[in-house]
């Protein structure tokens, strides 16, 4: 009998963890808008993957349908994103926010 | 007939409208005919009340006009006595005399229209005053005669000054209407109603515990009116007005009105020991103070101007001793020398091409002898010469406060002094303006056209012959004023010999003070005879600067104020409710700056705001997982 690795829920979590790590810290450590975008990405789907495993663990539907709705938020961010990031580039012929520091206080 | 106290009131101040509102289409011949008619009419309606009247025995005539207030029941009413009567004939008479006069002086003003406008609205004032049936018509009278005061002081008012001295009028004026004011409340607060007949009714039969306090606040109101100290200081100063409003103002009526409103209060008065004292005192103190600084101004006017400050003084003497009907008779024949007196100031001013100093005059009497003349008759009466008319009042004041005896000898020997020292100044006036060889050269000056020569002529002859009207031989004022102070107790001349000796003696001073003015400014015996008066100069300063009474109140009042209220606006306004209102604001704003910084404008830093915070939710979350739930 093969000895088989049991993928238990709380590998997805830590997968997840992992990955939200990794979009928080190119969040905070990249200057490039579309870098960052995606690890706001990242970010999202490091919470759908806790939720559908959430779902799993549970028994229950209601992790899925919240996916969905992250889903379409995420998909309505990329339409809004995209165009501030192309809007960004045509202002200033780079996709660094750095400069972008007019609210400073 | 008692409608007809309502035209006399309404004449001037429909023609005061009436000049307003057509004053674009009016040029001064028209003006003239428009107001020296109404003038005459008003003269003649006053002269036929005035001969009703006498042929009433002097039987006062009420007008109702309106009810104004129910409870307490306050109208608005007329009265109409030998006192406001005698004050009707007055005001009218010399109001025509001196628009006549006006016409001639006035003449080629620009705001000529202006000019009759505002005097037929002072006539309105005071006519309304006079003839006021109750306080608080009165009071409206009071107030609106200083209204029109204001507007005749300061009618050149594109001079700084003139501008200046209508303020200081208004302002002074205020300070006795404020007295004036708060009598009236006592008044309705006690007696529940304005009516002179009621209150002096109801006066009789039991009079209030705060009577001292009812007068001494209406006498301050009289004070502030009659230019007495301390309140005199804006009379010399209203000068600044045209001449012939000030012959009419501040000469003849309207300073006479606190005079006229304390005879009207007599029967008030006559049972307040303390209040005559005062006015007796502070009338002796006027007349000196005044009559002291006459002595020593250079201005033509505002010799003239102490000389009606001093004569009034004389006049709240009479009152103060009682002799009311004497107070009166002053007050008439001051009207109508002092006006003189004022007309023919105008007259010179107007030849001199508005020179007012006395000391580049001289010699006048060649050039204007008329003026010359009508002013000399001026002089005298004002002096106390007889027959003239001053003679006859002021004689009867000083034998009036003789004969009251004890400490009224003293009162009286003072006033003799005022009056030595009155004909004393007037005597230096006229002589200065008349007789002394001239410094400069006066050439061209002639004599002052017919329409101000024909009032002086006028005026003239009344300063004659008025004082006959109430001699000791003929008691024709007191007559007059009989019913008006029925139940007054009234100070009578004293009888026979002493009589006499007393009105010698006044002559003496008379002719005293007019021969010893000739002595020194004419004669000059001061340097003919080497003589030396020891504080000369500081005498003379100090009558010049008016004991300084100005410089005092400016001290005092003004300058002591002035830095109280900085003091104060700098401490409380400044720094308290400025420092408290500018410190929060400048707290929030230093604090939200301090904030701001938080805010890079770097993205990233925000990221990590975000992750610190929600890092801070989720330990919450895991110490104490019930307080999401």
């Amino acid at each position: 009998m093969n000895r088989m690795i049991e993928v238990t829920s709380d590998w997805y979590l830590t997968l997840s963890a992992i990955l939200f790590s990794i979009g928080f810290l190119g969040m905070m450590f990249r200057k490039n808008a579309l870098i960052m975008f995606m690890c706001i990405e990242l970010m999202l789907n490091a919470v759908n993957l806790t939720f559908i495993t959430a779902s799993k663990h549970l028994g229950l539907i209601d992790g899925q349908i919240a996916v969905f709705f992250v889903l379409v938020v995420a998909a309505a961010e990329v339409v809004v994103g995209l165009a501030i990031i192309v809007s960004i580039f045509k202002k200033q012929e780079s996709a660094s926010v750095d400069m972008l520091s007019s609210a400073k206080g | 007939m008692d409608i007809l106290i309502l035209a006399v009131v309404a004449l001037p101040l429909l023609t005061a409208l009436f000049l307003k509102v057509a004053s674009k289409f009016l040029n001064e011949l028209l003006t003239n005919f428009i107001t020296i008619n109404a003038a005459l009419l008003s003269v003649g309606v006053s002269f036929l009340m005035f001969g009703y009247l006498f042929l009433d025995k002097f039987k006062p005539i009420k007008f109702e006009l309106f009810e104004w207030y129910p409870s307490p029941q306050i109208i608005f009413e007329f009265y109409l006595d030998g006192l406001s009567g005698v004050m009707m004939v007055l005001i009218s008479g010399l109001s025509l005399v001196i628009q006549l006069f006006s016409t001639s002086y006035m003449s080629k003003d620009e705001k000529y229209t202006k000019y009759f406008e505002y005097f037929n609205f002072f006539v309105f004032s005071m006519l309304l005053l006079v003839l006021s049936g109750n306080f608080l018509v009165m009071f409206f009278g009071w107030e609106l005669v200083g209204l029109s005061s204001y507007l005749l002081i300061s009618f050149w008012y594109e001079k700084n000054s003139a501008a200046k001295a209508g303020n200081k009028a208004f302002i002074l004026n205020r300070i006795g209407d404020f007295g004036f004011l708060i009598g009236l409340m006592m008044i309705l607060n006690y007696f529940e109603t304005f009516n002179f007949v009621d209150i002096f009714d109801s006066v009789l039969i039991k009079q209030p515990s705060n009577l001292d306090l009812i007068i001494l606040f209406l006498l301050l109101g009289a004070f502030g009116k009659s230019a007495q100290f301390p309140l005199f200081s804006w009379l010399p100063d209203a000068m600044e007005g045209p001449t012939p409003a000030s012959a009419l103002i501040h000469a003849a009526t309207m300073v006479t009105a606190g005079v006229f409103m304390l005879v009207r209060v007599s029967p008030m008065l006559q049972f307040s020991e303390l209040a005559s004292l005062t006015i007796i005192g502070f009338g002796l103190l006027t007349a000196l103070i005044a009559a002291f600084a006459a002595i020593n101004q250079d201005d033509i006017k505002k010799v003239l101007a102490y000389s009606t400050i001093s004569q009034l003084g004389f006049m709240f003497i009479a009152i103060g001793a009682g002799a009311y009907v004497a107070a009166i008779f002053h007050l008439v024949t001051h009207a109508f020398f002092k006006a003189l007196l004022f007309l023919g100031a105008g007259a010179v001013i107007h030849e001199m091409h508005h020179e007012q100093n006395i000391h580049k005059m001289g010699g006048l009497r060649k050039k204007m002898p008329i003026t010359a003349a009508m002013m000399g008759i001026g002089t005298l009466a004002i002096s106390g010469i007889p027959p003239l008319a001053g003679f006859w009042s002021k004689d009867e004041i000083l034998a009036s406060v003789f004969s009251k005896g004890g400490i009224y000898y003293g009162f009286w020997a003072l006033s003799l002094l005022a009056a030595f020292m009155t004909a004393f100044y007037m005597g230096r006036h006229w002589l200065l303006i008349f007789v002394k060889e001239p410094k400069n050269n006066l050439e061209s000056i002639h004599e002052a056209p017919k329409n101000m020569t024909r009032p002086l002529i006028l005026l003239g002859i009344f300063t004659i012959f008025i004082g006959f009207i109430n001699t000791p031989f003929f008691h024709g004022l007191e007559k007059v004023l009989e019913e008006t102070l029925h139940h007054v107790e009234v100070t009578h001349l004293p009888k026979g010999l002493t009589l006499a000796v007393l009105a010698v003696l006044s002559i003496g001073a008379g002719f005293t003070g007019l021969a010893l003015a000739y002595l020194i400014y004419i004669f000059d015996i001061i340097s003919y005879f080497k003589l030396k008066i020891p504080f000369i100069n500081e005498i003379k300063n100090l009558s010049k600067n008016v004991i300084f009474i100005n410089d005092v109140g400016n001290i005092v009042f003004v300058k002591g104020l002035k830095s109280v209220s900085r003091r104060v606006a700098v401490t409380v306004d400044a720094m308290t409710i400025d420092g408290i209102v500018n410190g929060i604001s400048k707290y929030f704003l230093k604090s939200s700056k301090q904030l701001s910084y938080t805010q890079t404008g770097l993205v990233r830093n925000y990221v990590v705001y975000f992750g610190l915070f929600t890092l801070i939710l989720v330990l919450i979350f895991l110490i104490s997982p019930e307080v999401l739930a």
